[in-house]
């Protein structure tokens, strides 16, 4: 057990934490150079075009250490995304220690602190790793002084290295083995393992992957989930060498993977504890907590009549995303589509990515929202994530919306705008303190909700792409949230409905009315587009009525061609979507919604 | 009302780049060789002449070019559907006439064969827009033309007129449109410009060499057009059609907007017996041959159904000044349409589209304006 290192790499997006967990899966031999092929751990093509990690994956290496020994070295892969805090919490728990990254021209930026105080919270052992020393723009001196000021960590403690080019990888390996530490374990202690992650195999069923901590796991042993209260019979279990490898036992201190006849991944949580059902630890592991979903958003199929494809959709999506929440959902407008739950708008992205990549989906998206608790006067509390289930104001004691403590780092020329920028999306206190000369920390709580119409965009905009950011939801706060709703022809259009801060309504609606009136083709009559605040309306645009549709001639032989093409026209409008009895196009929900993103 | 006969014929000096119709040149052989070949169709549907319901009373001369015919064959054609078609001894004969072909000479023997109606392909008053529209006469020969046929004593002299051409102004169309009401005609046809497939303006469009004048202009072109022509006292009594007076309207045309049994010969003709349609071939080889074997030369047939009754009704129907016949439509289709629009024809009636008279609804010029619109929006929405 003390040759085994438990540990994974984190990084500030873009650093390099894939291109290093290629090389040192190299280095150990555990792929031939045929074999490898980039960002072995990336598996998903979004993944990789992004140059991000979504989903964790895990791997065990051998590795031949410069003191003669053999090390069982367990990477534990982790997402690079602040939506993924989460499931970084629990891939850190299955570790000792840390490899942190610092890219070597960037330096220490907001997801750099952010992961090294995930990493200190669990009390891992560091490893400083100043990563692209062959890049002309590195400034090793100065990262070393940003480690040093920033991160209060020994700025003569790191190993320097090019994971691209394969520069001081053996540094990297020999770091691992001697600074970081080994698993402990409770002699005799019960058995309990931590689930950190999950795979679904077509063939085999869920593939939990997990950390021993005391006891061992073995064949034919019947196990217990402490958190959800199940029992399996372990079929299988494992290493994860790239492939599975199967084992007899996985012994305490231990990471490998474990095969027990579960049928879905909703049936497990992850970051439950595995027990010995027949002598059960008397508590599970510490820290567990439940994926909450925090972004609401409902996707409908483009086209109503493909909405059995996107049920089989979600179903196989969901069975390797743990995360992703979805209900049915019915709209007037849009018919029937799912009400999703997503960790962050990251999160919610990747999902309308892989419906539309891998799956061949055209989707409509509802504004992204989040959850707010609305207190009635009769005293009770509803959660809402849907303006559909808004209570009536008159009704409403108060109302509250989650916020967020944000972290972002910027060069100091921007302090001016990017404060205005926070002051613009209700930032409740900001501050700002200086790094290092010329880096500036911006603190700032302000609503979740915010951040999620367009906040991260303005930003890189404002930083001129300089400016990162991180942020950690912290507690729900009162606020004066209205619901919008856009009539067209006097008649709401559900889909188009929103929960909104009273002084950004305004604003907001004339935007969507703006664009319907854009998108929405002349009609018979003319057409108010308007926004309104229960009865009251705050914004108005009129889409004219047109002017003339009729063919001038009308004789013997023109009678079929004329009715043949009225019936054609009448075919063209079947995928129009009626409301107010005014035909709209998808592509005007398409430009109205997508406007969130692009504006 | 009685059936109609429509004679088609498909020649022109030249093709004018915005038709669509069955139109070609020809020499003077090719002509006389049609002109017996058209007899020789008329003399082919004699025997099914009785499932036109009744004498035909109107005999119409399309194209094309009528007026491309010499009076010999005008008067073969004439002969052979008064021998094999049952034809009333009043039959009104009308006849499309280029202005080129208006002389003191043709008049009269149109006149002589019977003609009371001849309608001038005149389009424009403007030399410009003539010439933009590939026409073969100028200003003053149309003008010439309307006089000579006052003068020949035609019961009616109509005249066609294309607006919406790109860049026309609403001052140089409704000058085009009081000229006509100076010089004294009695009927006329104004088209909005339409570029049809396979044109040659659908080329230049393509070509980006010609743009269509937006929606918005057709239609105050459009609602200007009634306002000068009901001022100089013309009915409007169909979209594109006004006459002096009631007896000035087209008789023939009349019968396509009432689903009235017409024949059509001729290529491309189509021909309509109540339920069912039928039309011939385009091509005038294919058709000569057809003829000539002593086949009936049917390109394609459609019997229509309840539902397609009724579009047709609809569209048809509003686009006259009599309106939609909600008793008629009932009585043939079961569709009750006011029934199954209230909603929708209160708000036609709010907005000044139209009106509902007892048991008709009739649109407005503003409603007529989007006449197809308000087909679609009561029939198949």
């Amino acid at each position: 057990m003390e040759n085994i290192r438990n540990f994974c790499i984190v990084a500030h997006i873009d650093h390099g934490k894939s291109t290093l967990a290629d090389r040192l899966i190299e280095a150990c031999g555990a792929v031939t150079q045929r074999e490898m092929k980039d960002q072995i751990l990336d598996s998903m093509d979004i993944e990789r075009e992004r140059g991000i990690t979504i989903k964790s994956n895990t791997v065990t290496l051998q590795y031949k250490a410069l003191d003669g020994q053999e090390y069982q070295l367990n990477l534990i892969d982790t997402p690079g995304h602040v939506d993924f805090s989460h499931e970084v919490r629990r891939s850190l728990m299955a570790c000792e220690g840390a490899i942190l990254i610092v890219d070597a021209s960037q330096g220490v930026e907001a997801q750099t602190v952010a992961n090294l105080y995930l990493a200190l919270e669990n009390d891992l052992d560091i490893l400083t790793v100043v990563n692209k020393i062959d890049l002309p723009a590195a400034d090793v001196e100065r990262v070393q002084e940003e480690i040093d000021s920033e991160l209060g960590l020994d700025p003569f403690e790191i190993v320097p290295c090019s994971a691209k080019k394969g520069i001081g990888i053996v540094d990297v390996l020999e770091g691992v083995v001697k600074k970081l530490s080994g698993p402990t374990t409770n002699e005799g202690a019960p058995m309990r393992a931590l689930i950190f992650d999950a795979q679904y195999d077509s063939y085999r069923g869920v593939v939990l992957l997990v950390r021993v901590f005391d006891g061992e796991l073995k064949p034919k042993q019947s196990i217990e989930l402490m958190h959800s209260d199940k029992v399996y019979d372990i079929e299988e279990v494992g290493l994860l060498k790239l492939k599975r490898e199967k084992m007899d036992r996985l012994g305490p201190g231990s990471v490998g993977y474990v095969i027990a006849g579960i049928k879905t991944i909703r049936d497990i949580e992850i970051g439950d504890t595995i027990t010995d059902a027949e002598h059960p630890a008397p508590e599970p592991l510490p820290g567990y907590q439940p994926a909450k979903p925090v972004v609401f958003s409902s996707i409908y199929p483009m086209s109503s009549n493909e909405y059995e494809d996107l049920t089989r959709a979600m179903e196989k999506l969901a069975l390797n995303d743990a995360s992703l929440t979805y209900e049915k959902d019915s709209s007037v407008a849009l018919g029937f589509g799912f009400r999703c739950g997503f960790l962050g708008l990251l999160h919610l992205d990747v999902v309308q990515e892989r419906l539309q990549r891998e799956y061949d989906m055209s989707l409509i998206l509802s504004a992204p929202s989040v959850l707010y608790h609305v207190f009635l006067h009769d005293g009770e509390k509803v959660d809402v994530d849907n303006p559909a289930y808004f209570p009536d104001p008159s009704s409403i004691a108060r109302v509250a919306e989650p916020f967020i403590k944000a972290q972002i780092i910027i060069p100091e020329e921007y302090v001016g705008p990017v404060m205005e920028l926070c002051r613009e999306n209700r930032a409740d206190e900001t501050d700002f303190h200086y790094l290092s000369p010329g880096r500036v920390e911006i603190r700032s709580q302000m609503p979740l909700a915010e951040v999620l119409f367009d906040f991260y965009d303005r930003l890189k905009g404002l930083t001129r792409g300089y400016g990162s950011f991180d942020y950690d939801l912290i507690d729900y706060r009162h606020t004066d949230i209205v619901k919008v709703d856009i009539l067209v022809n006097h008649e709401p259009v559900d889909a188009l409905s929103q929960l909104i801060h009273r002084d950004k309504a305004r604003n907001r609606a004339l935007r969507y009315c703006e664009k319907l009136s854009e998108t929405i083709p002349r009609q018979q009559f003319k057409i108010p587009i308007q926004g309104a605040i229960g009865g009251t309306i705050i914004a108005r645009k009129t889409i004219g009525a047109f002017r003339k549709d009729v063919t001038a001639k009308c004789y013997g032989g023109d009678v079929s061609r004329k009715r043949k093409l009225l019936e054609k026209q009448k075919k063209g409008k079947a995928k129009m979507k009626i409301v107010g009895s005014v035909e709209i196009p998808q592509e005007a929900f398409v430009a109205v919604l997508r406007s969130d993103k692009q504006e | 009302m009685r059936p109609g006969l429509y004679l088609h014929v498909p020649f022109c000096s030249a093709i004018c780049p915005y038709c669509d119709f069955a139109v070609t040149t020809g020499r003077r052989e090719k002509r006389r060789s049609f002109a017996e070949t058209l007899a020789a169709e008329l003399r082919l549907w004699g025997e099914s002449a009785a499932r036109f319901g009744g004498a035909f009373d109107t005999i119409y001369f399309g194209g094309g070019t009528p007026s491309a015919l010499e009076i010999e064959g005008l008067k073969s054609v004439v002969d052979a559907a008064r021998q094999a078609l049952p034809i009333a001894g009043d039959a009104w004969i009308s006849l499309e006439v280029n202005p080129e072909d208006v002389s003191i000479e043709t008049t009269k023997a149109w006149r002589g064969l019977g003609v009371r109606t001849v309608s001038l392909g005149l389009q424009s008053f403007e030399d410009s827009e003539l010439k933009f529209l590939g026409r073969r006469h100028r200003r003053d020969e149309a003008e010439q033309a309307i006089l000579r046929a006052r003068d020949a004593g035609f019961d009616i002299v109509s005249v066609d007129l294309i607006f919406g051409l790109p860049g026309q102004s609403l001052e140089s169309w409704t000058a085009n449109l009081r000229r006509a009401v100076e010089l004294g005609v009695d009927h006329v046809s104004c088209y909005q410009l339409t570029v049809h497939e396979g044109t040659a303006f659908a080329r230049f469009q393509k070509a980006g060499r010609l743009v269509q004048m937006p929606d918005g202009e057709q239609g105050e072109l459009f609602v200007a057009t009634r306002g000068v022509l009901e001022d100089a006292g013309f009915v409007g009594y169909e979209v594109s059609n006004f006459a002096r007076t009631d007896g000035h309207r087209s008789r023939h045309n009349e019968k396509y907007w009432r689903h009235v049994p017409y024949l059509g010969v001729g290529p491309s003709a189509h021909s309509f017996d109540g339920r069912h349609r039928w039309w011939n071939e385009r091509e005038l080889t294919e058709w000569t041959h057809r003829v000539e074997r002593g086949e009936r030369p049917i390109a394609g047939d459609e019997t229509l159904s309840g539902a397609e009754l009724a579009l047709e009704a609809v569209m048809l129907q509003l686009r006259t000044s009599e309106g939609l016949d909600l008793t008629d439509l009932q009585r043939r289709t079961g569709i009750d349409v006011v029934k199954k629009n209230q909603a929708l024809i209160e708000r036609y009636r709010a907005a000044g589209m139209a009106q509902l008279d007892a048991d008709r609804l009739i649109l407005t010029p503003r409603g007529l304006a989007i006449t197809d619109a308000i087909a679609r929006a009561l029939v198949l929405d």
